[in-house]
């Protein structure tokens, strides 16, 4: 009777704003969502996609491409634009007409699922996940005429296994029958996924297409941004190569990299400067990068910091990194009557513990084993000490 | 100085947190470890945190330190006076705004030795429309009137509220059938799903709440608390903050015998006021008891019984229902020589002289259930205590060989193997008995209690104390086994039951010489212990 939550994006009611000054403008151009036309630094990567699926429909066969490279490398970017371009191409009767559908391993809560959407996706039709996989089977196994080919584009392909394989073993076996006329482009984060993962028969059906992102390096961080400012005057230049080489140095990740920015673009915002400028970006590197539990250990009351050096006392005490809630107790005890405060009960000392343990400083067992509770350092001893000796 | 964030615990009067003492319970590390820094932590309140509660409506009228003293000054008068009369000038204590005066005299009737409590309860409570803490925990050892108290002020003062049992849900669909069945009536506890989950529950009291609104708190009384620790993980926190999530004046009561710390999620949650109920005092036990006197005799009379009573058994039981059943159970034999007329009311160490060795003897049967309390009322024809207790009736009737499997049983679990030789071999070597004896190991055995054993090792010591030939047939074999069913033999590895299991004797020493006894069998001989 009440179970009608449909979810959906709550409705604007006006229209999106216009940007207002040059920083507003660059912070629209550097949201991740604004994919530009042409993707830089990809143009080989490009190529290659381009010219496989291109020759599998002009010859009217199938195939497999598997695709891999780190998070925010352009993999599903370019993709996409090679698909956009095959599209107009199509439309220009430059090359046969095709059927594009894309299914993501993510959007599934069971990788089964995966039958359903494609053929919900081809023809439009619902099925149960066994009669989709059924129905599917035959409609690339037996030829029809004016049969158009189908690009399949299999994104986070890893989230699709099953203890028996059978989803991918199918994606990968349709694209080998003859009359399938089907090209599959698989997506996924590592490079040796089919070695790791993947029992041989399948592997073997994938193939040997296979595609590597690198991670950008920091000239091609530079060469994004730019290209996405596009003349727009909001950075120093100084100020994008920092970036750009912090972000290359720890992951090459793009999206990272506009992240940043767009974080620079705010803070700049806010110290009413017209430029974005060195320490702008220093600041938002800091935000992104630096490790909240030093924070945290800073703003912790003054029990929990004296409960923090006790368990190290009683881990340089002991030798070990473990200790159990009463060795740390006596420590904590003794610390609290150096430091001139009234020493604290069984309930406060453990009320300071679980606290600790809540927001993840510390590692602890269930809370009914009470006093014999193992307690362990989940940063490290160093960065405690640091955080405590800064006051 | 911020030193605690966020907790608030009710404090603790000074002279209760000696450091030794503090220690010696928490060492004990079972589940009611009830701990003393807030032993009678309860009697006063702080007045400055209670008035920084964020939602700055926990008013807090007189109850406070003034109550406190008054309380304490009248605990010493009571314990001086042995009859129960003394309580008069405690009724009317209760006192708060929003609540009719006569029903809180009612309350405060019901509630002998709990004032301090009740009251404190009710300032947290603050009147009917006013918004209360969203959870309060309520600790303290078992019949110490915390439901008691509870139960008396919901319903004396017909406040909204469910009580819901912790042991009686099973599972949480119970549970919020329960709340909502009580609050909303059984329209809405049927618009539950099959299995319905915290969301569901938020959702559908949500809707009711739009639909009937109260001007007074909902209170939600959780028993047996402890046992939500044992449910879904998100089920105690969720219950916590319900004030919060149903966005309605609702609060939740925790009641349990387990200490707040054993109950923290691993991941952190709302902490609830914590309100500990301390143990009755003797003086307090004999006032509650002395209320439920006999028609047919003296005030005086039954107190001065109830006194005895608690001189006996205080020692080991301060529990109020046990010593309530225990009073009820020998008061007939307290007042026969008075029904005889050989004795007068007030001669009370003749009494005394009659009923003390009964009460002890009522302390070995009928207190530890060896007899049941039915029987012990018949008893009056015959000796107390001729009759056996459930322990006397071990004994158990084994077939002949199953009697020496047992005996071989708990001679290989209670002796170290490197000692079979000296005891079972008729020909071994010369053994020094200064190497034999090694000194750690003397009178351990029995204490550490029983090792495992192989079954070859059970096998040969068999065929060693049996006298006569037997031959290894599968009746000796499944006769291991049903020892294993009876309990009285426990296999110990589970990974492999063919090869080389592993068992260990789990009866007690005095079962074993009684059947050993039986088989004209000297054990003690045999036994490393007592060599």
């Amino acid at each position: 009777t009440h179970h009608h939550a449909t979810p959906s994006i709550p409705n604007r009611a006006q229209p999106a704003r216009r940007p207002g000054n040059i920083l507003e403008e660059a912070r629209a151009r550097l949201h991740v969502s604004a994919v530009p036309e042409s993707l830089p630094c990809r143009e080989q990567e490009f190529q290659d996609i381009y010219s496989f699926v291109e020759s599998k429909v002009l010859d009217g066969t199938g195939g497999c491409m598997y695709v891999s490279g780190v998070p925010g490398t352009g993999k599903t970017a370019t993709v996409q634009e090679v698909m956009r371009c095959l599209q107009h191409a199509a439309e220009q009767d430059e090359i046969p007409p095709f059927v594009f559908i894309q299914i993501n391993g993510m959007k599934m809560t069971d990788p089964h699922q995966a039958y359903a959407q494609i053929l919900q996706k081809l023809t439009g039709q619902k099925a149960t996940a066994d009669h989709a996989a059924a129905l599917l089977e035959k409609r690339f196994s037996h030829p029809a005429p004016r049969k158009e080919t189908t690009v399949l584009l299999v994104d986070e392909l890893d989230l699709l296994w099953t203890r028996k394989q059978n989803v991918m073993y199918n994606l990968f076996d349709w694209p080998t029958r003859r009359h399938a006329r089907l090209v599959v482009l698989a997506i996924a984060n590592t490079m040796d996924l089919p070695e790791r993962i993947l029992i041989n028969r399948v592997a073997s059906r994938l193939g040997l297409t296979r595609m590597s992102f690198q991670p950008y390096s920091f000239k091609q961080l530079q060469q994004i941004v730019t290209s996405r400012l596009n003349k727009l005057k909001a950075f120093e230049d100084d100020a994008l190569q920092i970036v750009s080489r912090k972000v290359a140095a720890l992951s090459g990740d793009a999206r990272r990299c506009l992240d940043i920015c767009r974080r620079a673009t705010e803070i700049c915002e806010r110290s009413a400067a017209r430029l974005v400028g060195m320490s702008h970006v220093m600041q938002a590197l800091d935000e992104m990068f630096s490790s909240p539990y030093v924070a945290a250990i800073r703003s912790a009351s003054t029990q929990e910091q004296l409960f923090l050096r006790a368990v190290i006392a009683e881990f340089r005490r002991l030798g070990l990194e473990e200790a159990t809630f009463q060795q740390v107790r006596s420590k904590h005890q003794a610390l609290c009557r150096v430091e001139g405060l009234q020493p604290v009960g069984v309930s406060e000392g453990l009320a300071a513990c679980r606290r600790l343990g809540a927001c993840r400083l510390l590692l602890l067992e269930p809370s009914c084993l009470g006093v014999l509770q193992r307690v362990r350092l989940n940063v490290s001893q160093d960065d405690v000490l640091f955080a405590l000796k800064a006051d | 100085m911020k030193v605690f964030r966020h907790q608030i615990i009710l404090p603790v009067a000074k002279d209760e947190r000696q450091e030794g003492e503090d220690e010696r319970v928490h060492d004990a590390h079972d589940g009611q470890d009830v701990g003393p820094a807030h032993r009678a932590g309860s009697q006063r309140v702080f007045v400055c945190l209670l008035a920084a509660h964020p939602l700055h409506l926990v008013t807090v009228p007189a109850v406070g330190v003034d109550h406190a003293a008054q309380n304490q000054a009248g605990t010493w008068n009571r314990s001086s006076i042995i009859s129960g009369v003394a309580q008069t000038g405690m009724a009317g204590l209760l006192e708060h705004p929003g609540y009719d005066g006569e029903k809180l005299r009612r309350v405060s009737e019901q509630l002998p030795c709990r004032e301090v409590q009740a009251g404190m309860l009710l300032s947290l409570m603050g009147e009917p429309q006013q918004y209360c803490y969203p959870s309060l925990f309520i600790y303290g050892h078992r019949a110490s009137g915390k439901s008691h108290v509870v139960n008396v002020l919901m319903k004396e003062l017909e406040l909204p509220h469910v009580t819901v049992s912790c042991v009686e849900c099973v599972s949480v669909a119970l549970l919020f059938e329960q709340v909502l069945l009580s609050f909303f009536g059984c329209d809405a506890a049927s618009l539950l799903p099959r299995s319905p989950s915290i969301s569901d529950f938020v959702r559908i009291y949500k809707q009711q709440t739009s639909e009937f609104p109260s001007k007074q708190t909902r209170y939600i009384v959780m028993e047996q608390a402890e046992l939500l620790r044992d449910a879904n993980v998100n089920l105690l926190p969720a219950l916590l903050r319900l004030q919060e999530l149903v966005e309605d004046n609702v609060s939740v009561i925790l009641l349990s015998e387990i200490v707040w710390d054993k109950f923290r999620p691993n991941t952190g949650c709302f902490e609830p006021l914590l309100l500990h109920f301390p143990d009755y005092s003797k003086a307090e036990l004999l006032h509650i008891l002395s209320a439920h006197r006999h028609p047919s005799y003296s005030a005086g009379f039954y107190s001065s019984y109830v006194n005895i009573l608690l001189g006996v058994f205080y020692a080991v039981c301060r529990d109020l229902r046990e010593l309530r059943h225990l009073a009820a159970l020998n008061f007939s034999k307290f007042c026969e020589p008075v029904a005889a007329g050989k004795v007068k009311e007030t001669e009370t160490h003749k009494l005394w002289k009659n009923i003390e060795p009964h009460l002890k003897k009522a302390m070995q049967t009928v207190y530890l259930r060896e007899v049941s309390s039915l029987q012990w009322e018949q008893m009056d024809e015959h000796e107390t205590g001729a009759l056996r207790g459930l322990s006397a009736h071990t004994h158990v009737e084994l077939p002949y060989y199953s009697k020496f499997l047992l005996i071989a049983a708990y001679l290989a679990s209670y002796n170290p193997a490197r000692t079979d030789k000296r005891f079972f071999v008729k020909h071994h070597g010369k053994i020094k008995k200064t190497n034999f004896l090694k000194k750690n190991e003397k009178t351990s055995n029995h204490l550490l209690g029983p090792k495992p054993f192989p079954l070859d090792r059970l096998l040969a010591i068999f065929y060693s104390v049996v006298d006569s030939r037997v031959a290894p047939t599968a009746s000796i074999f499944s006769q291991i086994s049903s020892l294993v069913t009876l309990q009285l033999l426990t296999l110990v590895s589970h990974d492999d039951q063919l090869d080389s299991p592993k068992y260990k004797c789990s009866v007690s020493l005095d079962f074993i010489s009684a059947i050993s006894r039986t088989v004209n069998f000297d054990i003690v001989k045999y036994l490393y212990d007592f060599l």
